[in-house]
């Protein structure tokens, strides 16, 4: 199916560009009066199990329903949303956050500092959000509401990155009343929080319909108008097939749409408005197994990054879309990001081979390498059709030939979600380079994914298994460094570590791609991941 | 058909569903992995290993720590209540789970069979022996089209009906209008596939001395080929139908996932995909009933359209 599913794509490609030689009008209608009223249909992706939860599925949807205590801007600043102000304690350890006044929640309780500490303790205490939850460990400590508008929260340690990490969509508030009276179906599909729309109604395995709330007051700093929804109804449809939902756009059924597939990006940039939004946090990177198998030798890691052309194989198999990305630890759009780490393993065979015949590693008949008669090769397991794409498994067919050459026998062992989410390649013996990534807003994402694993605190998301003590320093001064250069720096060094001790390998960035029909005004994505937002957006006529 | 033979009917259908599910139970426990890691990597979109303190409350809440015969039993036992268990990831019961998506799912494969069937029909009786140019076009149709994977089909479907010509929706739903493509989608290859079948098995009935009877009646050549040939002809393709239905409810996933509709191949594939075992489960029941009451219709389609197992059958 992998091939067809590309030749699919170029015959839609085709077609589509031939109407539009066909109707070279429709341009024309941009910019045309703003109307009030309407449904947007939005396609979109992945059905997610809940609308609330720890993956970035129901961040996305969530934020729809739900309002954060601050949000990011643009420019990466902290604005207020909930919360219309906040002091930091002088030691760092106490935020006090003033809630704005007379805000509800959809089912008409206050949104007051005892509901957002409820929701804190939710997260922090009784798992309520995993990803909320290791977002902020193991700095935050408690919760407590001073009076009804202000909210304090200590820290056990300084961590200014606290405020940017809660601007993410897994910290959206929900009323207590309503999570503690409902049943568990009730909390999943139509979770109550203050937001621009609620969830009208779930059509599994079709669509979730989100109603406008007419009462909504609680809009964030960053909004592009004051008020609530322009538009009456979003139809938050799920179009798995990329083929089908790009054209969808171009017959008018839907207005908004997701991951467009990369062949058909250069189209929707000449027929519709399109957003490309890099990820940051851990780009998709290789993480390489340091604990079992030839990449214990740093010289057979550096070799392995040396030894193909990660960054022609990137822009050939997404069509220019997708940058490719060469530092391992975080992507170009996070803060702090170190581009000169970046540069450091251009494609170079000779230096690859020369590693490699350090390393003991001898050429044998078959061009594979071998030491002590173990031939060098590598289990490279990646998560087929769900952190992958097709695109993206084309990028590492390309990248096998490459290492071939300089003597690595590169295996390619597809996972199915069942397989690389039930643990079957969590144990070190199972994989030698396995690729994936993490959205977060803030380098302190270093902590998270390359924090020591110890035996009393483990710590199974540093897949590299790769510990590092100074490293582990580094991180943390910076995490609780006040000043954001010197903390810059600090991330900057930790990145560097990573990359010279090739721990990771870099591949690409994390992308979303949007495209919007031209008559859809003021549709945008939030800044700390790309959770989209239609409560500002309107049609014109 | 005796009461006994009813009855004898009934319960092996009750044993096969049984038999179904709890094979299908067993053989979800054995894949690798451990049930609670997924759960809590899919809550949180990661793939690492978790401690034991993390995975607890799920082990807990869903038993998963429980001997694997009590897990069955407490399975089974639901089963004779009515009771498929609830979603480990949808938090909702599993009969909700189907039960929403039971209905679409129907409707596009018997419309995909009932329109394989038209198309087959009418392929056999306009084109078998009606000429060299004519016959061969039929059965070449016939075998492009068994051949084609759904995927391709679906996606000209939509690129010529929807995109190009603007007659019918792409993400359609479940509206009638919206189920024309996916129908389609599905029925065309098994139309090839029904024709095929049906073709050799007429081309060889045309040859039998009652034909030349029939003609020598004065029976005009359409109405041998429909009253007498067919009869004999439909014969393989009705035994097809009862693994078509099965197969079409099943594998109906790539349809639905093109035209955004619901059903439950595409609850299925999430749930293999996510060890959600109770809706697993339920859906192989599901599907296993289609089964047998396809297998069952099929039986007694076989008795209207030859005479002879009629009489036989009420032995």
């Amino acid at each position: 199916m992998t091939r067809r599913n590309r030749v699919a794509l170029a015959t839609v490609a085709v077609l589509a560009s031939g109407s539009l030689a066909a109707c070279g009008g429709a341009a024309a209608e941009a910019g045309g009066e703003p109307q009030t009223g309407g449904t947007i249909i939005y396609g979109h992706v992945q059905e997610p199990p809940c609308i609330f939860g720890g993956w970035i599925q129901q961040a996305y949807i969530s934020r729809q329903v739900l309002d954060g205590l601050v949000t990011l801007a643009d420019d990466g600043s902290v604005q207020p949303w909930l919360a219309t102000k906040w002091t930091v304690s002088s030691d760092g350890l106490r935020y006090t956050f003033t809630l704005k006044d007379g805000v509800k929640f959809t089912d008409g309780t206050p949104v007051d500092a005892e509901a957002v500490a409820w929701n804190f303790d939710l997260w922090e205490n009784k798992k309520g959000n995993s990803t909320a939850k290791v977002s902020i460990d193991p700095y935050y400590k408690s919760a407590t509401a001073v009076d009804a508008t202000h909210v304090q929260i200590d820290l056990n340690k300084p961590f200014p990155l606290f405020l940017t990490l809660i601007t993410q969509g897994y910290f959206g508030i929900q009323s207590p009343t309503a999570y503690k009276g409902r049943s568990e179906q009730e909390n999943c599909e139509k979770p109550i929080g203050s937001g621009g729309f609620t969830v009208k109604e779930w059509k599994h395995g079709q669509e979730v319909v989100l109603a406008k709330n007419p009462a909504y007051n609680s809009w964030p700093a960053t909004a592009k108008h004051q008020g609530p929804a322009i538009v009456d109804e979003v139809r938050w449809k799920f179009v798995a097939d990329g083929v089908a939902r790009y054209a969808s756009l171009s017959t008018g059924e839907s207005h908004v749409v997701y991951e467009v597939p990369t062949v058909n990006w250069k189209d929707a940039q000449s027929r519709y408005q399109t957003i490309r939004y890099i990820t940051p946090g851990k780009p998709v990177s290789f993480f390489i197994n340091t604990k079992a198998g030839p990449f214990t030798d740093k010289l057979v890691r550096q070799a392995f990054a040396y030894g193909a052309d990660r960054k022609a194989a990137v822009e050939a198999g997404f069509h220019g879309v997708i940058p490719y990305e060469g530092n391992p630890a975080v992507s170009q759009a996070t803060p702090g990001y170190n581009a000169e780490v970046a540069k450091a393993y251009a494609y170079d065979p000779a230096k690859a081979e020369q590693l490699l015949d350090q390393a003991g590693w001898a050429r044998g008949a078959n061009g594979i390498r071998a030491k002590d008669g173990t031939p060098l090769t590598i289990k490279l397991v990646y998560g087929a059709g769900f952190i992958f794409t097709q695109e993206g498994a084309t990028v590492l067919q390309v990248l096998q030939e490459q290492w071939k050459k300089v003597g690595f026998d590169v295996k390619l062992i597809p996972a199915t979600q069942a397989e690389q989410w039930g643990g079957k390649y969590s144990d070190p013996s199972t994989f030698d380079a396995t690729p994936s990534y993490w959205t977060s807003p803030s380098p302190s994402i270093l902590w998270i994914v390359w924090r020591p694993s110890l035996p009393d605190s483990p710590n199974g998301s540093n897949r590299s298994f790769y510990n590092n003590d100074t490293l582990s320093t580094v991180i943390q001064q910076a995490n609780s460094e006040p000043d954001t250069a010197k903390a810059n720096a600090l991330y900057g060094q930790a990145q560097q570590i990573i990359q010279d001790d090739a721990a990771g390998v870099g591949l690409y960035t994390q992308n979303s791609t949007y495209a919007v029909a031209r008559n859809l005004k003021d549709f945008w994505l939030e800044k700390s991941q790309g959770e989209p937002v239609f409560s500002d957006a309107y049609f014109t006529k | 058909m005796s009461v006994r033979r009813i009855v004898f009917k009934v319960v092996s259908a009750v044993a096969v569903m049984v038999a179904a599910a709890s094979v299908t139970f067993f053989a979800q426990l054995a894949v690798p992995g451990d049930r609670a890691t997924t759960l809590m990597n899919l809550q949180t979109g990661q793939d690492r290993e978790w401690t034991a303190e993390e995975l607890a409350p799920l082990n807990e809440r869903f038993g998963f720590k429980d001997p694997i015969l009590v897990q069955y039993l407490h399975y089974v036992g639901g089963l004779f209540r009515g009771d498929l268990g609830t979603s480990y990831t949808q938090k909702r019961p599993v009969t909700e789970v189907i039960g929403g998506q039971l209905l679409p799912s129907l409707t596009l494969t018997v419309a995909a069979l009932a329109v394989a069937w038209v198309l087959a029909l009418a392929g056999t009786l306009l084109t078998v022996r009606r000429g060299r140019v004519l016959s061969s076009l039929g059965a070449a149709w016939e075998a492009l089209t068994a051949s084609l994977p759904h995927y391709w089909v679906g996606v000209v479907l939509l690129v010529v009906f929807s995109v190009q010509l603007r007659v019918f929706p792409i993400i359609g739903g479940t509206s009638a209008w919206g189920s024309v493509l996916p129908v389609l989608t599905l029925a065309i290859p098994l139309a090839g596939f029904l024709g095929q079948v049906t073709r050799d098995e007429f081309e060889q009935v045309l040859q039998q001395p009652f034909v030349t009877t029939a003609r020598t009646r004065g029976m005009s050549d359409f109405g041998v080929r429909l009253r007498h040939v067919l009869r004999h002809a439909v014969l393989p393709a009705i035994t097809l139908s009862g693994w078509a239905l099965g197969a079409l409810v099943a594998g109906a996933v790539i349809a639905e996932n093109i035209f955004g509709r619901p059903g439950i191949g595409q609850v299925l594939v999430t749930a293999v995909n996510t060890r959600d075992v109770p809706t697993v489960s339920g859906i192989v029941l599901v599907v296993a009933a289609i089964y047998v009451v396809a297998n069952l219709l099929v039986d007694l389609a076989y008795a209207v359209v030859d005479p002879r197992l009629a009489a036989g059958g009420t032995r």
